[in-house]
Parts: structure tokens; C-alpha cells; sequence
């Protein structure tokens, strides 16, 4: 965990809010190297700190303490080559499917002529072809979730954040999503934060499982994972699978958070 | 039958107008009405046939006035909202006032006009932009207030500057209450008008229906009256027509296009 490979790097970072009954502690003394190319998850209860963490990272709010460094430079606001997908997909419903994918041309005042191909390549890659002048109310919630994907996705940003995306997802379009995520991961070998309450999901996609505790959120253990890539659905059913679950649960239930999964 | 059933809306409507002045008309010739009491429909329509040109040019008097002073309002109410929403300081002083406005009868206030502006159209178009402005303002600014925050923070994070957020994200977001206010403000808007011509001036159909009264001509006070009954129903469509156009993704509007 040398300093100099890694993409990501979190000092003694910590977070208070405060509340109308004192100040709240979100999080304390977080410190986490994500290398290049690496999957690294979030895995906590809720109210864990874990989408706080995420939003500092982002830019999108300010740690009370400690640095985040992105490639060695501090993180001030958001970062040029992220993107972020959120728990909900958050499309806009007055545009359809590629015009949502293409928003960030007009945020960034980008060419949209030299995106649009890739906007469509993107959405074909995640099986929404055909859907492009679709509005996002006519679509299913995983072919949402997807194209919010391919919207975070089209700069082709190095860093990838997501926070929670497959929460809101019934179980077996969140397996379909598990696995088209591997698989872009695998094709495209970005740096990836995710954050997840799923421990088989965490397991599943990462190559190190950060674990957290809550009141205050804190970094409980690191877990590496070293399951083969590329990885199959089918890998769930191995037992150094089911031993990495199994440790994962337990240390949960050792730190009295009741995990319903 | 089928359609019967595609435009049963609009059959009960016209079904219910038409009895009404079927029963209206009977009404009057059962009790022989006198025609400055009360007018039975067809004395109103004859009335209205006799001079269609007397009306035309006062009906499109007020109807100018309205339009005119509701344009106004909704640039400076859209205006005044985006500074509210955007300004703490703004917020405080100027949102605060109109609220404390707002609850002034504001027809109250539509004598000072003449005083003011005279007695042409002025007054008018300010009497009606004053009393349709409120509720665009009021429901602009929840609008704005009420956007996404996820969707604030997915613009942010995908580097938006302030001024796209509020043109691509916020303003969208709050088209469908900005047109909650313009349907309250239009109705409004015609009041004001109408008030206006009842203060002074020689022209309107609340001019007419002025003038009416002092000559004890009921039947045309009751064609000024049909009158607006039919602009303010036009208007009032003209405003949800464009509220169809522009949003057909809101919930509201949303079934006549998934099916």
C-alpha cells in the first residue's frame, strides 16, 4: 500500500455535523489508499458514514478533517475524470435515455456530435439499444439504473464512484447488474469506490471488502479478496466464497450490528 | 357507444350547460321575468345579436389588458422567484413583503392606480399583473425550492455551473407548479382587468357592464357576463394546452402517453 500507486488516498479524515443536540460524529479517523485499477468496497450498515464518505470524495461535501488526495492533488470539489452513480437513478424525465447519457456535454460544454456514438455504444453495451428516444418512465428500474451507468460512464472517467446503485433493484436484475459490472471492470479496469450493505455483493465484485462500523463511522477491518477474475455468478457457490461471507458476517455480528441481508 | 365513452367528459359538460339554460328559459316565461330582473337566454342571445360588434371591441379590450398584465406577471413573478430562491438577502426583504401583500385585499388597492396611471389601459394591465403576479411568485419559488437534492448533487458532481443547474435541472423540475400558479394567476389576471375598468376608463366589458347597471339594461350586462365566462374558460384552457405541450413526462400528464 505504497503511497505512490495509489489513485486514491484518504489522510485521517473525519466529519462532524452539526445538530440541533450537539454535534454528531459521522466519521472518524478514516484513512484508505485505493489503488489504480482497483475494486474496492464499502460495506456497513446504514448510518455508517459510508455515502458521506463517498460525497467528500466526490467533492460534493467537505471533510471537517484529514485530506482527500486524488492522484496527489487535494480534492476541492468535484473531480474532472469521476463519475458517480447514485442509489437512485436519478434520470432526468423530461429528456430521453441517450439525451439523459449525453447531459455532461452540456454541463462541460463538450462537442455532443463526438459523444453521441459513444452514448449508443454505451447503452448497446448495457442492452438499451433500441431505447435511446425512450423516456426514462417507460423504463424499467434496472434498464434506469443502467442507463444512469452509461451516464456516469461516457467521459470515461478513471474513477468510478457508486453509491449503493443496486439497492433499490430486485434480486435478479441485481445479479444481471453484479455481473455486467464485473464484466465492465474487468474490459475497462477503471478505479472503483462501491458502497453496498450486500455482503455476498461486496465479495462478489471487490478486491478488498472495507468494512465499517457505525457511531462514529469508522474503518473496522480490510478484508483482500482473492477470488479469481473473471469472475461468474457461479463463484458464489464455491467455498472461498462462502468463507470470505461467512468472516464477513461474523465480524458484523461481533460488532453487535444486527445485519439483516 | 365507443364514442360516447371516449368524450363522456365533455357530453356531461355540454349536457349540463344546456339543461341549465333550458331551464333557465323556462323559468323565465313560466314566471314572465321582467328583462331587467333577470333575462331569459334567449332575450341575452338576441341582445348579443343586435350589436356583436359593440362587444367584440370591448371583450377584446379586456381581453388585451388581461393578457398583457398576465405576460407581465409571469416574467417578473418567474424573474422575482428565481432572485428569491438564489438571494438570502432577497428572500428576506422582498419575499417577505409579498407575502405580507398577499394577504391585503388587493382589489383595495385598484382606485390608487387611476390615481397613479390615469384612466387609458395603464392601470388596468397593473391591476391585473398585480393580482395574478402572487401566486406565480409563490409557487415558483416552492417549485425551485422543492428540486431533487440527488439530482442537485449528480449535477454538481458532474461539474455544472449554478446557471445550468437552474436552466436544465430546476427550472424543469418546477414547470409543473409554475403552471399551478399561472392557472390560479390567469383567472386572477381577468379579475384584475375587469376591476380595473370597473374603477374608470370607457372601454372594457367591465366598462359595459358599468354602464349597464346605471341604465337598468340587464340583458346586456348579462352578454358582458356570458362573455367573460367564455374568455376566462379559454384562457384558463390556453394555459393548461401549454402545460400539455411542454411537460409531457409529469405524472400528472403522463397516462395519455404510456397507453
Amino acid at each position: 500500500m505504497s503511497r505512490e500507486n495509489s489513485y486514491v488516498s484518504i489522510r485521517d479524515v473525519g466529519k462532524v455535523y452539526p445538530s440541533p443536540h450537539g454535534e454528531v460524529t459521522a466519521l472518524e479517523d478514516i484513512n484508505l489508499d485505493i489503488h489504480n485499477h482497483e475494486f474496492v468496497s464499502l460495506l456497513g450498515p446504514s448510518g455508517c458514514g459510508k455515502s458521506t464518505l463517498l460525497k467528500c470524495l466526490a467533492g460534493l461535501e467537505k471533510a471537517t478533517k484529514g485530506e482527500i488526495l486524488i492522484q496527489d492533488q487535494p480534492v476541492v470539489g468535484p473531480p474532472d475524470d469521476m463519475g458517480v452513480v447514485f442509489q437512485r437513478d436519478i434520470l432526468l424525465d423530461w429528456r430521453n435515455i441517450l439525451d439523459n447519457v449525453l447531459l455532461i456535454t452540456e454541463f462541460r460544454r463538450l462537442d455532443r456530435s463526438k459523444y453521441e456514438d459513444k452514448a449508443r455504444a454505451l447503452l448497446g453495451r448495457f442492452g438499451l439499444q433500441g431505447f435511446e428516444n425512450r423516456h426514462p418512465w417507460e423504463l424499467s428500474g434496472g434498464m434506469r439504473q443502467r442507463a444512469s451507468i452509461c451516464r456516469a460512464l461516457l467521459d470515461d472517467p478513471e474513477l468510478l464512484l457508486m453509491d449503493e446503485p443496486f439497492g433499490a433493484l430486485d434480486a435478479m436484475t441485481r445479479d444481471d447488474l453484479n455481473l455486467e459490472l464485473a464484466r465492465l471492470w474487468q474490459d475497462t479496469q477503471k478505479t472503483v469506490l462501491f458502497i453496498t450493505h450486500s455482503i455476498p455483493e461486496a465479495v462478489f465484485l471487490s478486491d478488498r471488502v472495507v468494512v465499517m462500523s457505525r457511531n462514529p463511522g469508522r474503518i473496522d477491518e480490510v478484508l483482500q479478496v482473492d477470488l479469481p477474475r473473471p469472475r461468474h455468478l457461479s463463484v458464489r457457490e464455491s467455498p472461498e466464497f462462502g468463507a470470505y461471507v461467512s468472516h464477513l458476517r461474523q465480524r458484523f455480528a461481533q460488532l453487535g450490528i444486527v445485519h439483516g441481508d | 357507444m365507443d364514442w360516447i365513452r371516449k368524450n363522456d367528459k365533455l357530453i356531461s359538460v355540454v349536457a349540463v350547460l344546456v339543461v341549465t339554460v333550458l331551464v333557465w328559459e323556462v323559468l323565465c316565461w313560466y314566471f314572465e321575468a321582467r328583462d331587467f330582473i333577470l333575462p331569459a337566454p334567449s332575450r341575452i342571445i338576441m341582445e348579443w345579436a343586435e350589436a356583436p360588434g359593440y362587444f367584440l371591441k370591448h371583450a377584446g379590450y379586456t381581453l388585451m389588458t388581461t393578457l398583457v398584465g398576465f405576460a407581465l406577471a409571469v416574467v417578473l413573478g418567474v424573474a422575482m422567484a428565481v432572485g428569491i430562491v438564489h438571494s438570502v438577502f432577497l428572500d428576506r426583504t422582498l419575499y417577505t413583503l409579498l407575502v405580507a401583500l398577499n394577504s391585503v385585499p388587493k382589489v383595495a388597492l385598484a382606485p390608487l392606480f387611476v390615481i397613479w396611471m390615469g384612466t387609458g389601459s395603464e392601470p388596468k394591465i397593473a391591476i391585473a399583473l398585480m393580482i395574478a403576479i402572487f401566486s406565480i411568485v409563490i409557487d415558483t419559488v416552492l417549485g425551485l425550492r422543492s428540486a431533487d437534492s440527488d439530482m442537485i448533487n449528480m449535477a454538481r458532481a458532474a461539474r455544472a455551473s449554478k446557471l445550468q443547474i437552474l436552466m436544465k435541472i430546476r427550472f424543469p423540475m418546477a414547470l409543473a407548479s409554475m403552471f399551478a400558479g399561472m392557472k390560479v394567476g390567469i383567472s386572477f389576471a381577468l379579475i384584475g382587468a375587469i376591476v380595473g375598468e370597473f374603477v374608470a376608463g370607457e372601454t372594457g366589458l367591465g366598462h359595459v357592464i358599468l354602464l349597464s347597471q346605471g341604465m337598468f339594461d340587464t340583458p346586456r350586462a348579462f352578454v358582458a357576463i356570458v362573455i367573460l365566462g367564455i374568455m376566462g374558460t379559454l384562457l384558463f384552457y390556453m394555459v393548461e394546452v401549454a402545460e400539455r405541450i411542454l411537460l409531457p413526462w409529469h405524472v400528472s400528464q403522463r397516462s395519455a402517453h404510456t397507453h
